[in-house]
């Protein structure tokens, strides 16, 4: 029970806070310089053109009534037209967000398979070589840019080996995560170091607790130990970790949809930015917003769910 | 003007290029990288180089552009005449061409589709159809477009991608009630006149073009055009992946490849590294008001800009950005645009008149000055750091101010700038386009530069219902003259097009207006 009114206190708060979003989303796209005509058409755009298209465009309109407008579409779940592509912005985010969404959760999958095991070994065998060894090869992922992470990646297993395909999106569902694979091991070599790190560390904190000391003068096997007093415990954190990493994910997928040619929301995101493509912008940001949040609290579950404390 | 001779002899010669010594292979599909995605396939109401070079593929004009991008070669009109009194101009239209769809191609779509690219309301190219004051049918085969005035680029704009052949019926029966919502609707589904026809399109992802079963062009071995079964568009955005795919053989070909790389691919083997001719020009755009944000302005002595012209070293920057590609600018047009005057540099490099220049001009102890270039552009930061160094020696202070492109944009357009980067490529073969934005004063302020000069504009004027090509040839030359040693830029260079293709790839051209031709590409099987 406790844990059920957790979570619809946390959803009751979520609702301020995309208001709150809605808000800023609105107003920034307006702060930047340039409007969406000067973008459309760009150094050849003569002014008659440009009053034609932003009066097409109802920008024309005093803050608050597009302000208006768009709330009013938002609640009725109309995110408007793309300005650049004449599509619908809900149709747009359909296509896209699920790309970077498979991208994102593939590359948290491969993140925790590198990073959990390999956290266990250097925790467990302290300074000893492979101790070392991992701490090392993780850092030198860390420190090197996702751009040329990927464009390595790409030229080993891609051009040279051809074990993958050289970037592109597959069609159907199999071959899309094959063609997902290595730019989602490049956005899992940053992550996992971080979270590898972390972990290490909370489970050198966990294993030195008298609990386990306790657990281990009642003669429970270290197997036992390890899986049920020392992981659970050192994953609170690491799990609140992946929960905020999350937004860096999502952002860290923008240079990642580029160099592999990826047709996700992140890149859509940067064009429509670049091309001042107000609803897209807008639509978009408020659906990761949500996602955002919603990630934020399945961590809040699952971090209530491992420390029943955190629910009370 | 061509008569009917010479249009059937071209007709017999159009698209055998580059191909001759092969023999022909038909069939497969043509995997092409491209660095940014279509927006919006409709001739009419687009606005963006991503779309108009491979609109040609999808929608036939009624005459297309020669391979040189200069001379005029028939399309869906088989021959053309401008009376004698150059207000109005008959075509011949090709009997027996048909939409994609297989109905044929009437005089009622054509009329139709050239009022709608000549009305003001629609897009913004109208303008290069200003003259036209009524299209209507003649006999039986044929139409007459009636102009306002005489209008010696008339054909050359009917080459252009705006004035394309589209079907009627399907397009007003599209859902919506104004032409942009038609539009919309119609270019979900397209019905063309070109060779290829739009199958599937996963905006940011990949566009796939199949052969027009309908097609009138013929090929050398006599059958129907196009060569190829159809075309597959890859987004490829990043430069090094694009390149890495075509080497991997996952595509046959890769546009704008990075100058960098061109030297490294022409050694590199089963690629062939084309450099198309083009009208690409770069240049830096000066603000020439006496005043700019309250101050006084030193660019709006045209001394200060001609020793600015002559500090600037253009082999340099060509070296520095373009890896040697480049050639200098010889005018403020491409060399590739038909009447352009000029053989090398505009301002060759001459540090010591540039010193003498900036005294006369009362500035010998130099000023301080700023530039707008896109941010992440290597080309833009590449030439403005040169230039940086090289005005330095003539005491003028430059700073960098990296902005997106939509802040640039209205930065320029409002006047608030004191230099920016630029960058032209021609969409008509003829220099009346560049020449109405970059001279005439009363399009866009002269590239938004505040500069006028009143014989220029007459001259322009002129020269846009002159139809003698000799007396409008002396105008351009006189235009050329007057903005070369007055006007409002430092011309840098011209660039061609760098495209990597497969070596079994044979027939593919980009024209120098930009668009990329399919319509006679082949691929050895093997």
């Amino acid at each position: 029970m406790a844990l059920l009114s957790f979570i619809s206190r946390r959803l009751l708060q979520l609702i301020p806070t995309l208001a709150f979003i809605l808000v800023v989303i609105f107003v920034l796209v307006r702060l930047l310089p340039g409007d969406p005509a000067s973008a459309i058409l760009g150094d050849r755009a003569r002014d008659a053109d440009v009053t034609r298209i932003n009066a097409e465009l109802g920008l024309d309109q005093p803050w608050p009534v597009q302000f208006a407008l768009f709330v009013k579409h938002i609640v009725t779940g109309d995110l408007g037209n793309s300005i650049h592509l004449k599509v619908s912005v809900a149709s747009l985010i359909a296509e896209r967000l699920p790309v970077t969404l498979m991208l994102t959760a593939m590359a948290a999958l491969i993140a925790l398979a590198l990073s959990v095991p390999l956290a266990f070994v250097a925790a467990t065998r302290r300074g000893s070589l492979s101790d070392n060894a991992i701490r090392g090869s993780f850092q030198v992922g860390l420190s090197m840019p996702v751009f040329y992470v990927g464009l390595i990646l790409l030229t080993v297993f891609g051009a040279k080996l051809r074990w993958f395909p050289v970037g592109g999106f597959g069609t159907t569902f199999l071959d899309q995560l094959y063609h997902l694979f290595l730019p989602a091991v490049t956005l899992a070599l940053s992550l996992s170091a971080i979270l590898m790190r972390n972990l290490r560390s909370a489970i050198i904190g966990v294993v030195g607790a008298e609990y386990v000391d306790f657990a281990r003068s009642k003669g429970l096997s270290s197997r036992l130990i390890m899986m049920r007093h020392v992981l659970r415990n050192a994953l609170i954190s690491t799990v609140t970790l992946l929960g905020l990493q999350i937004g860096t994910l999502l952002g860290g997928a923008v240079i990642t949809e580029t160099v592999f040619a990826i047709p996700g929301a992140g890149r859509l995101m940067i064009e429509s930015i670049y091309g001042r493509d107000y609803p897209v912008v807008q639509g978009l940001t408020f659906a990761l917003a949500i996602i955002v949040s919603l990630t934020f609290l399945a961590t809040d579950i699952v971090q209530a769910w491992l420390d029943p404390r955190v629910a009370r | 003007m061509k008569n009917a001779v010479t249009a059937a002899l071209s007709a017999a010669l159009i698209f055998g290029s580059g191909s001759a010594a092969f023999s022909i292979e038909r069939g497969g599909v043509l995997h092409y990288g491209r660095y940014a995605d279509s927006l919006f396939l409709d001739p009419v109401l687009n606005d963006a180089n991503v779309d108009i070079w491979i609109l040609s593929n999808l929608y036939d004009t009624l005459i297309l552009p020669t391979d040189d991008g200069k001379g005029l070669k028939p399309g869906l009109a088989t021959d053309w005449k401008i009376a004698d009194d150059g207000l109005s101009v008959d075509l011949t239209l090709r009997q027996g061409a048909m939409f994609s769809d297989g109905t044929p191609i009437t005089q009622d779509d054509v009329i139709w589709s050239l009022k709608r690219a000549a009305n003001p309301e629609n897009g913004i190219w109208n303008f290069l159809l200003v003259s036209v004051d009524d299209v209507v049918a003649k006999s039986d085969d044929g139409i007459t477009i009636k102009l306002k005035h005489t209008d010696p680029a008339i054909l050359p704009a009917l080459t252009v991608f705006n004035s394309a052949i589209m079907p009627k019926k399907p397009f007003e029966a599209s859902e919506g009630s104004t032409d942009a919502e038609k539009a919309k609707a119609f270019a979900e589904h397209p019905v063309g006149s070109g060779p290829f026809v739009l199958k599937s399109w996963q905006r940011g992802s990949t566009m796939e073009l199949v052969k027009n079963e309908h097609y009138w062009g013929k090929g050398e071995d006599g059958k129907p055009l196009p060569y190829l079964d159809g075309i597959e568009f890859n987004l490829l955005p990043d430069d090094a992946t694009r390149i890495l795919k075509l080497q991997s053989g996952e595509i046959d070909g890769a546009e704008l490849i990075p100058y960098a790389r061109v030297a490294e691919l022409k050694q590199a083997e089963g690629i062939d590294m084309e450099l198309f001719p083009s009208t690409r020009i770069a240049d830096v755009i000066m603000n020439v008001r006496p005043q700019v944000d309250g101050k006084d302005n030193p660019l709006s002595n045209e001394k200060v800009r001609q020793a600015l012209n002559y500090a600037a070293n253009k082999q340099a920057i060509i070296q520095i950005v373009t890896h040697g590609v480049g050639t200098p600018m010889s005018s403020y047009m491409s060399s590739a645009t038909p009447l352009h005057v000029g053989e090398g540099a505009v301002y060759p490099y001459d540090l010591e008149k540039a010193k003498q220049l900036m005294k006369e001009a009362g500035f010998e102890d130099g000023f301080s000055t700023s530039i707008l270039i896109l941010a992440g552009s290597q080309d833009e930061i590449g030439t403005a750091t040169a230039l940086q160094q090289m005005w330095a020696q003539i005491g003028v202070e430059l700073e960098l101010q990296q902005v997106d492109n939509a802040t640039r944009t209205q930065k320029y357009r409002d006047g608030v700038f004191q230099m920016r980067a630029g960058a032209w490529t021609d969409d008509i073969a003829d220099p009346n386009e560049i020449t109405s934005y970059y001279v005439y004063s009363k399009n866009i302020d002269a590239v938004h530069s505040g500069w006028k000069s009143e014989k220029a504009d007459e001259l322009f004027e002129a020269s846009q219902k002159e139809i003698d090509q000799e007396k409008r040839a002396e105008q351009y030359a006189e235009i050329q003259k007057i903005y070369n040693d007055t006007g409002p830029i430092v011309p840098l260079y011209e660039t061609p097009y760098p495209v990597a293709l497969s070596d079994k790839v044979h027939g593919f051209l980009q024209i120098p207006l930009g668009n990329n031709v399919f319509r006679a590409a082949w691929m050895d099987k093997q």
